[in-house]
């Protein structure tokens, strides 16, 4: 079985229309104006699915899919901001007896009618109906906010998980919206017919691999350069819209160094770090070296020379994989604002895609005071004709 | 995906994302962040009372492979005009403003980057469709933010050097 890499785009572009429709029932029902910040895709395992939800309390709505798109989908709010959205709520229905039954009662409620609106331009799409379970409201730690059968499924073979981020405008305000198809049906939803767009799907795991191999070796090397203490934190491979990779980074300031990458496959690799961060890890390179405050020559060179290093760890991680052989250009310095970093990048790519894999590891440095991302973005037909080349295996 | 906020000051802004546009009919002002090779294109025709804001990442859709017209310049000018003609604007009243296109990455793959060609492939654009060019910000090496205030026909520029603004 075969995924075509531009209906997982299709599926993408679905979720992110439904997110927006989902933001405006809420701000129907609450008068909270949401922003939908990214929509992304992911096939994560159960490893991930821990990462990504560890250490976090959840307030969530289930609900169940059936018919032409079968599989779960849960709105998800982080308990502190549940609390902020129930006051909201309250305010709305203005009734004050039994607090606590009446916000649970909304609260579902309000997740069951911003879930329709989400699987509306589902049914559309796939021209079938697509049936809601009665929604159900859950409370839990870490992944289990999701439903057994996502969690069974991510220990088999892994899980699509579908993940929009909304944030309040104008109230501090954000949750997550998640749907987690059910596996074999949704492969067969990805199965297109254009040999050059298409990955096995066995091969979809091989993406983890990817993401821990590289950042694993990237941070290996920091810590061989500064003697500082190193994590990697989150690595994870999305599909995002183009538009939306900038949107991912933010528009802090950051430090760090671009390379494009040549070979199979080509991209881009983007290594960022704040600005303090840098200033930490440039001091740490060159002990009693003249340790500068700002961002200066110094800094420059040693982000220079150690992204250098964590590139080629990062990519001999992938060559290892793929089996394939990658190169790196000298790095570019950059010290702008993230998302006008990205700019380039996605314009070089947007020649080519309207999409693109992201893979997005964060390394923890000497516990939490300094933190590095990298963004590895290659050309996506390339990485597709790559992970199709991989010989069988069990 | 634009979205509306309002700040402080109780202006409302319409932000707008990279491969999008907006349009306003009223004192709503514009927005978009991440400028680097890219270009943010504003036009108003301040008679009529109709603004828009194109934040396109390309010069021309025939070198890429697909996607949408919103993304080049010479696809995304037009789409901008049209939406702007039938908000009540005239096309002959349009004048514009260009911010961006730096050349923030070199490589050695690259011909000419592509911040030079999107200001190239605007100058062109703005010749075809006989825009007066209002103000301009390109080139360089760095990032910019845009903001265009309709009530006053400014273009406010905020980049990462030491965080200076600037107004066109």
């Amino acid at each position: 079985m075969k995924v075509d890499i531009r209906e997982l785009g299709q599926f993408n572009h679905l979720a992110s229309q439904g997110a927006e429709r989902a933001a405006k029932s809420l701000s129907q029902l609450a008068g909270v104006q949401m922003d939908v910040d990214v929509t992304d895709v992911s096939l994560v395992t159960e490893t991930v699915l821990a990462e990504t939800f560890t250490d976090r309390s959840f307030v969530g709505v289930e609900v169940g899919l059936e018919g032409g798109l079968e599989g779960e989908t849960v709105l998800a709010f982080e308990r502190e901001r549940a609390v902020k959205l129930q006051d909201l709520l309250m305010g709305v229905t203005d009734n004050g007896d039994s607090e606590e039954r009446l916000a649970k009662s909304s609260v579902t409620e309000l997740g069951n009618i911003m879930i329709g609106g989400f699987i509306d331009g589902w049914a559309n799409h796939l021209d079938t109906a697509i049936n809601m379970t009665p929604p159900r409201y859950t409370e839990a730690n870490g992944p289990r906010i999701l439903p057994d059968q996502a969690i069974e499924a991510a220990k088999k073979h892994g899980v699509f998980l579908f993940e929009s981020k909304l944030t309040g405008m104008d109230t501090d305000l954000d949750f997550s919206l998640y749907m987690l198809p059910e596996y074999r049906q949704f492969v067969q939803l990805l199965s297109g017919n254009d040999q050059g767009n298409q990955i096995p799907v066995n091969r979809l795991s091989t993406f983890e691999e990817l993401a821990k191999e590289g950042a694993g070796n990237a941070a290996g090397q920091i810590g061989m350069m500064t003697g500082l203490d190193t994590n990697v934190d989150v690595s994870r491979l999305r599909f995002v819209p183009l538009g939306g990779v900038p949107k991912q980074v933010g528009n802090d300031q950051f430090v760090g160094v671009v390379f494009e990458l040549t070979g199979l496959p080509s991209g881009y690799l983007v290594v960022l770090f704040g600005e303090e961060s840098a200033t930490t890890i440039a001091n740490a390179m060159m002990p009693g070296g003249g340790a500068e405050d700002e961002i200066g020559e110094m800094t420059e060179g040693a982000i220079k020379e150690l992204g250098n290093i964590m590139t080629s760890g990062f990519i001999d991680g992938w060559a290892n994989v793929l089996q394939t052989s990658i190169e790196h250009s000298p790095p570019n310095f950059v010290h702008d604002m993230g998302e006008s970093i990205m700019s380039p990048v996605v314009g070089k790519l947007g020649q080519q895609q309207d999409y693109a894999f992201v893979i997005d590891s964060t390394i923890e440095i000497d516990g939490n005071t300094g933190q590095c991302d990298i963004y590895a973005l290659p050309n996506e037909r390339e990485l597709a004709r790559a992970l199709s080349a991989l010989p069988a295996r069990d | 995906m634009t979205r509306d906020q309002r700040r402080a000051d109780g202006q409302p802004t319409k932000q707008v994302g990279i491969a999008e546009y907006a349009v306003v009919t009223d004192d709503t002002q514009l927005s978009t962040s991440g400028v680097g090779s890219c270009l943010g294109i504003v036009l108003q025709d301040g008679f009529s009372d109709v603004s828009g804001l194109i934040h396109v990442m390309l010069p021309t859709a025939a070198e890429s492979r697909d996607g949408n017209p919103a993304k080049f310049v010479d696809t995304g000018l037009p789409l901008l005009i049209e939406e702007m003609v039938e908000a009540g604007a005239s096309k002959r009243r349009l004048e514009g403003w260009v911010v961006g296109g730096s050349e923030m990455l070199s490589f050695s793959s690259d011909g000419d980057s592509i911040g030079s060609r999107n200001i190239a492939a605007a100058k062109q654009a703005f010749d075809h469709y006989s825009i007066d060019v209002a103000g301009t910000d390109v080139g360089g090496s760095h990032g910019r933010s845009i903001r265009f205030d309709p009530a006053n026909g400014s273009v406010v520029i905020q980049t990462a050097d030491d965080n200076t603004t600037q107004t066109i």
